[in-house]
């Protein structure tokens, strides 16, 4: 039995009263979920994601978080539900090491100290952080801020966790320990909102893709259809992973059935081919 | 979510302000500050606010000026609420009434009702100047009179400067305020500050590092890439601008009947009015600025 978290109806937001950034968007997110955000520039996934925790309201329209209107809540208040990771790092920390930095939100929420404490150590488990624990968190390098961002909105405890592009301008093995963090956290039980450019490791993580072009929803669906439709994909200008691509060219030239999305899921479909022509 | 941003910037129009040259513009806001400076009599402050007023309407930016006065004035305004038991005035003081410790003086009101007078009307000309030029005319026609290329362009980037940290400050304070930051008081504006000055000074950093690989310290004349051109009205403009300066600064020196700081009396009921509203038109102005930052 699923429960609705987050629901927008009609969600319309305009800019200064003259830029349309989202239009007329309903979309539900059940408790739980795993869910990529696409698109190109400017397409308007930013602003969708912002009125998850009250830092956007609706020109027109409503959003729901917990079956609360966001329109009279404050920010503060949904920061005990929804957890906001910021996409440039710098724009959030500001405490003098990277526990208090850590300590900082939890404490805004009243959490008891020593349950703090608590929090804090398991944070820096989690993250793998604890080499770091007493620097200024702008000594460290800009990946490893960015898991410093990710944890002090993790010790929160949100039901929600909302990520704006967290691999965005990361190195390659960032990028990976942050798609692993993903799906901790959903194991956790957490819900997980990731808004993403590069599409080549989210395809592996998420299960339901929602994909925005010119202010509006074109698609919201599980990967594998997405990427399957090369139609849709061209006319947001993003492109798939290679590894898609060339699953695109073997299935065209039937040398396998489905479409893989990872390098996994192509060696299984191509084996499974093989076993298939050796059986002959 | 995004702070009101002042603008201070160019306001298109096609007024005939617009159309003057920037140096008979700047040459007039110029005589205005001397001659504000030069003198405290109320009766030549009035009619440089009234001019500016009068300009700001003839080049229709009416709204935009009101929005930086609704900042600027309560700052000039608190001058008369300083001045007023702190005079900036040789003594003798003349006492017109006290209360407690504080005595309100009668150079105390002349003084600050001039400041104002002069803070007002500088600004107002400065305004009409900045609001009806473009700046990188503005800047290029700095640089024919000889203002420095680097000066010119270290003006030019902080000017750039303000609306990006104003934006920035925005994006902060909504940061934290997802954490769930309680916003009261000033110290929970503080903690903001820092990552708005680190990143200044990063983005500083890196326009410095991109200048240099663009051959900015490179020495040579420079080229404009909007060419000035003066009329002959602009001529017109500019030298009746130099004229008047100079004429009403030697009118100042010369009659001392304009110095009214002993004959313009204030009764103490006008007196303590004009300090009590000033008082409370700067602490509400703080008061509503410090909610505006910190309401969500
Ligand atoms: N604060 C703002 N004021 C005015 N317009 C804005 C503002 N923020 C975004 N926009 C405009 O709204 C549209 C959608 O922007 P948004 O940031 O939501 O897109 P995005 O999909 O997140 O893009 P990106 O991939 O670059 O982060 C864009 O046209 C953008 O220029
Ligand atoms: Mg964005």
């Amino acid at each position: 039995m699923s429960e609705a978290l987050i629901v927008c109806e009609n969600l319309t937001h305009i800019y200064d009263g003259e830029v349309v950034a989202v239009q007329d968007i309903n979309l539900t997110i059940q408790k739980g979920e795993l869910i990529g955000v696409i698109g190109q520039n400017g397409s308007g996934k930013t602003t969708l994601v912002k009125h998850f925790n009250g830092l956007l309201k609706p020109t027109k329209g409503k959003v729901f978080v917990n079956g609360n209107d966001t329109a009279g809540m404050r920010i503060q208040e949904l920061a005990k539900s929804v957890g906001y990771v910021f996409q440039n790092p710098n724009h959030q920390l500001f405490a003098k090491t990277v526990r208090e930095e850590l300590e900082f939100g939890p404490t805004n929420l009243g959490v008891p100290e020593d349950e703090v404490k608590e929090r804090v150590n398991k944070a820096f488990k989690f993250f793998n952080l604890e080499k770091y624990r007493e620097s200024h968190p702008y000594r460290i390098s800009f990946p490893l801020r960015k898991l410093v961002g990710m944890a002090s909105i993790y010790t929160m405890r949100p039901d929600v966790f909302i990520l704006d592009e967290p691999t965005t301008g990361q190195d390659h093995i960032t990028t990976r320990i942050v798609y692993q963090l993903i799906e901790r956290l959903r194991n956790e039980g957490a819900t997980v909102i990731c808004v993403a450019h590069d599409m080549i490791l989210l395809a592996e993580v998420v299960e339901r893709m929602i994909v925005m072009r010119d202010s509006q929803i074109i698609a919201d669906t599980d990967p594998r259809t997405v990427f399957s439709d090369k139609d849709l994909m061209a006319s947001t200008h993003l492109t798939p992973p290679q590894i898609t691509e060339l699953s695109y060219r073997m299935r065209d030239n039937k040398q396998i059935k489905n479409l893989a999305l990872s390098i996994n899921g192509l060696l299984e479909e191509t084996s499974k081919n093989f076993n298939l022509k050796r059986s002959k | 979510m995004r702070g009101a941003v002042i603008p201070i910037t160019m306001v298109p129009g096609d007024s005939p302000l617009h159309k003057i040259a920037p140096l008979p513009k700047l040459a007039w806001s110029f005589g205005v500050l001397i001659i504000a400076f030069m003198t405290r009599n109320p009766a030549i402050l009035g009619t440089i606010i009234l001019a500016g007023l009068l300009l700001t309407t003839i080049a229709q930016i009416w709204k935009p000026m009101l929005r930086v006065m609704i900042v600027l004035f309560p700052v000039f305004v608190i001058s008369i609420f300083l001045q007023s038991i702190a005079p900036a005035f040789p003594k003798p003081w003349n006492p017109i009434v006290g209360f407690g410790p504080f005595t309100i003086y009668q150079e105390g009101i002349y003084s600050g009702i001039t400041m104002f007078g002069r803070a007002f009307g500088m600004t107002l000309f400065a305004m009409v100047t900045i609001m009806t030029t473009h700046p990188s005319d503005l800047f290029a026609s700095l640089e024919k009179i000889g203002m420095p290329y680097v000066l010119n362009f270290i003006l030019t980037v902080t000017l750039q400067l303000i609306p990006i940290l104003q934006r920035e400050f925005g994006t902060v304070l909504s940061a934290q305020k997802s954490r769930g930051m309680k916003g009261t008081g000033f110290g929970a504006v503080l903690p903001s500050m820092v990552p708005v000055f680190v990143g200044a000074i990063e983005r500083v950093q890196q326009l410095s590092i991109s200048l240099e690989s663009r051959a900015f310290g490179s020495t040579g004349n420079k080229t404009s890439y909007r060419n000035v051109v003066m009329r002959p009205s602009d001529y017109i403009i500019l030298v009746s601008g130099l004229l008047a300066t100079f004429a009403t600064g030697y009118w100042i020196l010369v009659d001392k009947s304009l110095d009214w700081s002993r004959s313009m009396t204030f009764s103490p009921t006008l007196s303590i009015s004009l300090v009590v509203s000033a008082g409370l038109i700067f602490t509400s102005f703080v008061t509503i600025a410090i909610f505006k930052i910190i309401k969500t």
